[in-house]
């Protein structure tokens, strides 16, 4: 970080003076404006079969944004039906990093890619800028019989739109430590008051020891179990119109629940994904882990000196005869509205995922959970019998809970500062063992501070 | 005759030119664009309107940017004065010749400057692990209680040793720099007046260092206020502590980046560019007037 | 004070303008070393390459031993060259384009901004012209102001003429270095005296001549310095390629081993931690060039810095 003297009191008029002159150059270059969007039809009429065949035999280029390892695999299925059509796959970061970038792209109205891929909770904020491509006149409506109903749903807009394909899902499970569990006589907890006093036992039993952590950076994992307990915290009707509840009774069920066990101790709460956290899963010091259907994948590899004693069950729940599940992670392909070719565009997202081959490829050589009905229901999936988790159908465990998620979730038009503000309010009330209601009520005006402030009309709950 | 007396006066301009236009098109251009953002508000619903210094208004009354302000200017009292405390001492070491492996030890404490930030967090962030990072694996093998980098209240002072660490040698070796030019009569005539290593220290380096030492004071005024690289790196592994207003630069990035309120962001950039300017000015003043005439 | 002694240093100074630190050393009688003072020294010594014996350290290990072994001592199963494999080839090889990278970005950057630097400091020392005093504070002045506050408009701005995600821009801001103008400008202030100027304009020769054969050649220490300095800046810059980079192919060694980072710590399906390893060998050997350069180039840096130290 290098840093640079001054020697002259005489600089601050001149500096102004000449940042006058900078600024009316600074605006004369950029009296163009902003880019609009332009491209891609706005109305849901089928493309013509002719245009499609014309466009899938012109030697095209797409550059798609992802960050999926080894996808050349499945492109190469593509590009093996369509050897016209070439897809550079970029890794421009994952997640976040991306959105970030590409929203600066669409911005400066050049460097956004073709096609990119983007996580379920992400899609509203990249419709709310008019920045995906509908793609029903592409033919991707046929399609929705072949995706899991609330996956369907996630991608699906407000006037029936098609805005993304699924690519993989993140259905919420329990990941536990059968030997553990032995150890102490703990039994696998099947309503949240048994996983509570499950959390009290074990750490009384070995304070080396927790039940699990519950991340204070991962509102993600916040969200899944929000969305399992049937909370509906954000509410968007129209293009300006928002209900944000994430203080409502069963938001507040939740803070109470996990901030009381915070405080009491009995569970972790550091940061995941650090090293100090890899650290703690290899020394056993969670014995479960509240995860998305990627994570038996993910620590089968992060975790390889404890196989063999991890076991897969659904989450506890709050209503035992009513059993609900929540999602955490899983991505879609999704078309930019910019891009130049909309029609070779939209049939890769739709191939990439819907293709028998491709979308088994996802499931067997990147490990994702799949999205497709087909798959779930594939024998051989279901019956894989991982050695790292004892031999037990895991799949089968996992599409169990599948079939549990809510199809009516929905998620706010900007992601990202809603995650960053519950990091700094729900997520520091469970670092530090403060009031975290009290936290979801900071949470909850925060956003709707900033949602005005961004012109939205914010509704109070119903 | 006439010609070679104007010609070098025509010619000034022609060598600072390129340079000269480059700083305009990089730097001024992206300079009076950011002013012009910072005078309009865009919305998610509504799009973009002027709104003179309505962003300016709503900054100086943010209280996040207040902490981010006030956290950037302990940081500066704290870990200031401890590194160039330090990179004084070691330079005059260096220069007292009282030293054996000398060179060895300069360039050892330089090193860590060649070092990128991103590199420095990761060993830092490892070495400060609270579970199994060497520190805390050796107090408890000590039975002692295990030290507390990174929480809240030793934050500060963990990223003030980083950035301590990353930067000491670089003002160490500017100080060095500027001992080795002293002349040797001063020396002599010092030391035929008697004068024993001490005295000679107090009062022949360190008035030759002030020019130096004003140098290295101007460069870390800078260098704090803007602090942004070991934050932003250490975030990733202690969100709870670090927050994305950490600091005031942190916190423009996040309103650029992750909020998309770019105007608000050039209005709280403008804002910590005239904090540092006003400190900068403010020790430049105190330092010349305290020059003897 | 004597004055008998003439001023011999100023004499010194204007005959070799490069003072080597041999020729100032101060003839005093040999004194004894002392070994507490060394001691300490070389205690903080250790303190300083701390963190850097962990890298090394950490580099001979797999990610389990990582998380299993005890930070500064090896593991039972040394594999640094292994390790240096993996982190070549993960990603096709990735880790090598990153390193050539920067390479031409710093080095570039280097060179470009040395020579924009020296032509612009002996214009501000050696000419008078209307503004010289104005536009060199302009500079100076503009570094008072954080980076964030540029990055998005220098963003926008690039975009529009199509140099986003181009080693361009990269290169064109980094070309610029208040830091080395300034250097640049206190050195030929000192190094080129006025009357070699004088001689050789009176014998006719053209200004660019006399600058590429004569200036050049005195200021060559200070562009040393600001070579290596600006280099070290770009080598080691972050910021500016997280913001104006897309394209994985393209980011310098910083960008790179910062995905690399992210890749182990997030979430997600396609995350593994198997990277923690290949970061840890990748920061290592991307430490290793810059270190080489300065220890190879010490003789020109210090003494290009003594001078921008001394005066003001």
């Amino acid at each position: 970080m290098p840093e640079y003297p001054v020697s002259s009191p005489a600089l601050s008029r001149r500096l102004l003076l000449t940042a006058a002159g900078a600024a009316s150059l600074g605006a004369a270059l950029t009296a163009c404006g902003g880019g609009g969007s332009d491209g891609g039809s706005t109305s849901s009429e089928p493309v013509g079969q002719a245009d499609i065949d014309k466009a899938m035999t012109t030697p095209t280029e797409l550059t798609f944004w992802t960050w999926v390892p080894e996808i050349a695999q499945e492109i190469a299925l593509f590009e093996k039906k369509y050897p016209a059509i070439k897809v550079k796959a970029v890794n421009a970061g994952q997640g976040t990093p991306e959105y970030t970038k590409l929203r600066t792209a669409l911005k400066a109205g050049s460097g956004a890619p073709d096609l990119v891929q983007i996580e379920f909770q992400a899609i509203p904020t990249f419709t709310i800028t008019d920045s995906l491509l509908d793609l029903r006149p592409y033919g991707a409506s046929a399609l929705k019989s072949q995706f899991v109903d609330w996956t369907w749903s996630q991608v699906s807009g407000s006037d029936g739109e098609v805005w993304a394909i699924p690519q993989d899902t993140g259905p919420m499970g329990m990941l536990y430590r059968q030997d553990i569990f032995d150890k102490h006589g703990v039994e696998v907890p099947k309503t949240w008051d048994e996983f509570a006093e499950a959390a009290r036992k074990l750490h009384q039993a070995d304070p080396d020891v927790y039940l699990t952590n519950l991340a204070a950076n991962q509102v993600a994992a916040w969200h899944g179990l929000l969305w399992q307990a049937g909370a509906k915290p954000y509410v968007t009707s129209g293009k300006s119109d928002i209900t944000v509840s994430v203080d409502d009774a069963v938001s507040k069920k939740l803070g109470a629940f996990w901030g009381g066990l915070a405080q009491e101790g009995v569970i972790g709460v550091e940061p995941d994904f650090t090293d100090s956290w890899y650290t703690a899963l290899n020394k056993g010091k969670y014995a479960t882990w509240i995860v998305g259907a990627w994570g038996p994948a993910f620590l089968s590899g992060s975790a390889k000196d404890t196989s063999g004693k991890w076991r897969a069950a659904p989450m506890p729940q709050w209503d035992a005869a009513k059993p609900s599940a929540g999602n955490w992670g899983g991505s879609t392909t999704a078309v930019i509205r910019s891009t130049k070719n909309p029609i070779a565009a939209a049939l890769f997202a739709q191939f990439l995922n819907s293709d028998a081959e491709s979308a088994k490829m996802f499931a067997t050589k990147q490990f994702f959970f799949p999205a497709t009905k087909a798959l779930l229901a594939d024998a051989s999936y279901i019956g894989a019998t991982p050695a790292f988790y004892g031999g037990q159908k895991v799949n089968e465990v996992f599409a169990g809970i599948s079939a549990q998620v809510d199809p009516s979730f929905q998620w706010p038009p900007f992601l990202d500062q809603v995650a960053t503000d519950w990091t700094e309010t729900v997520g520091h009330s469970l670092a530090r063992k403060t009031d975290t209601v009290a936290a979801l009520g900071s949470w909850q005006s925060r956003i709707t501070t900033f949602a005005k402030s961004q012109g939205f009309t914010v509704k109070a709950a119903p | 005759m006439p010609k070679q007396l104007t010609r070098p006066r025509s010619a000034g301009p022609l060598f600072i030119a390129p340079f000269m236009v480059l700083f305009l098109l990089l730097f001024l251009a992206p300079l009076g664009y950011a002013a012009y953002l910072s005078l309009f508000q865009e919305k998610l619903v509504g799009g973009t309107s002027f709104v003179g210094l309505d962003n300016y208004l709503t900054a100086v009354k943010d209280p996040q940017l207040r902490e981010g302000v006030v956290r950037v200017a302990t940081f500066f009292v704290i870990q200031v004065p401890v590194m160039l405390l330090l990179a004084l001492l070691f330079a005059l070491a260096l220069d007292s010749g009282l030293l054996r492996l000398a060179r060895v030890i300069r360039l050892g404490i330089f090193v860590p400057y060649a070092v990128p930030s991103v590199v420095a967090t990761l060993m830092w962030g490892y070495l400060y692990g609270p579970d199994f990072g060497p520190f805390a694996q050796l107090s408890d093998k000590l039975s002692l209680p295990a030290p507390h980098f990174l929480t809240d209240s030793w934050m500060l002072g963990s990223l003030a040793n980083i950035v301590t660490w990353e930067f000491v040698g670089y003002n160490m070796i500017i100080l060095y720099a500027a001992l080795r030019t002293i002349p040797a009569d001063l020396y002599e005539a010092a030391a035929l007046d008697g004068a024993g290593a001490w005295r000679i220290a107090w009062s022949v380096k360190l008035p030759a260092l002030r020019p130096a030492l004003t140098l290295t004071l101007l460069f870390s005024v800078i260098g704090s206020f803007q602090l942004f690289n070991e934050p932003n790196l250490l975030m990733k592994i202690v969100p709870d502590v670090i927050d994305s207003s950490y600091t005031a630069n942190l916190y423009a990035y996040t309103l650029a980046f992750t909020s998309q309120q770019i105007n608000y962001a050039a209005a709280v950039s403008f804002l910590l560019g005239l904090v540092i300017v006003i400190i900068s000015y403010a020790f430049l003043l105190t330092a010349n007037r305290r020059r003897p005439a | 004070m004597t004055t008998t002694t003439p001023p011999a240093s100023s004499v010194v100074r204007t005959a070799d303008p490069a003072p080597e630190p041999s020729k100032q050393r101060r003839r005093r009688p040999s004194q004894r070393r002392s070994t507490p003072l060394t001691i300490a020294m070389l205690a903080v010594l250790a303190y300083f390459l701390l963190p850097l014996l962990w890298l090394l350290i950490a580099s001979t290990k797999s990610t389990q031993d990582l998380i299993n072994s005890f930070g500064l001592w090896f593991s039972d199963a040394p594999q640094l060259l292994t390790n240096i494999r993996d982190t070549f080839t993960q990603d096709d090889g990735v880790f090598l384009h990153w390193l050539l990278n920067t390479l031409l970005y710093a080095g570039v950057s280097a060179v470009g901004a040395a020579l924009l630097a020296a032509a612009a400091g002996y214009g501000f020392a050696k000419f008078r012209f209307r503004g010289n005093g104005a536009a060199f504070n302009l500079v100076l002045g503009a570094v008072m102001v954080p980076a964030t506050a540029l990055a998005i408009p220098t963003y926008l701005l690039f975009a529009k003429v199509g140099l986003v995600n181009t080693p361009w821009a990269i290169i064109l801001p980094s070309l610029v270095s208040p830091f080395g103008l300034y250097l640049m400008r206190v050195y030929a202030q000192d190094a080129v005296p006025d009357s070699i100027l004088e001689a050789a304009r009176m014998d006719g020769a053209g200004e660019f001549r006399i600058f590429s054969q004569i200036v050049l050649r005195l200021l060559a220490p200070g562009l040393v310095t600001v070579l290596l300095f600006t280099l070290v800046a770009t080598w080691n810059n972050y910021f500016l390629p997280l913001i104006m980079l897309n394209d994985s192919d393209l980011y310098p060694i910083t960008l790179g081993l910062s995905s690399w980072a992210a890749q182990a710590q997030n979430g997600g399906a396609g995350a593994s931690s198997d990277m923690l390893a290949l970061v840890v060998t990748g920061s290592m050997i991307s430490v290793v060039p810059l270190v080489v350069a300065f220890l190879l180039l010490q003789r020109y840096w210090q003494s290009g810095l003594a001078t921008g130290g001394v005066k003001q």
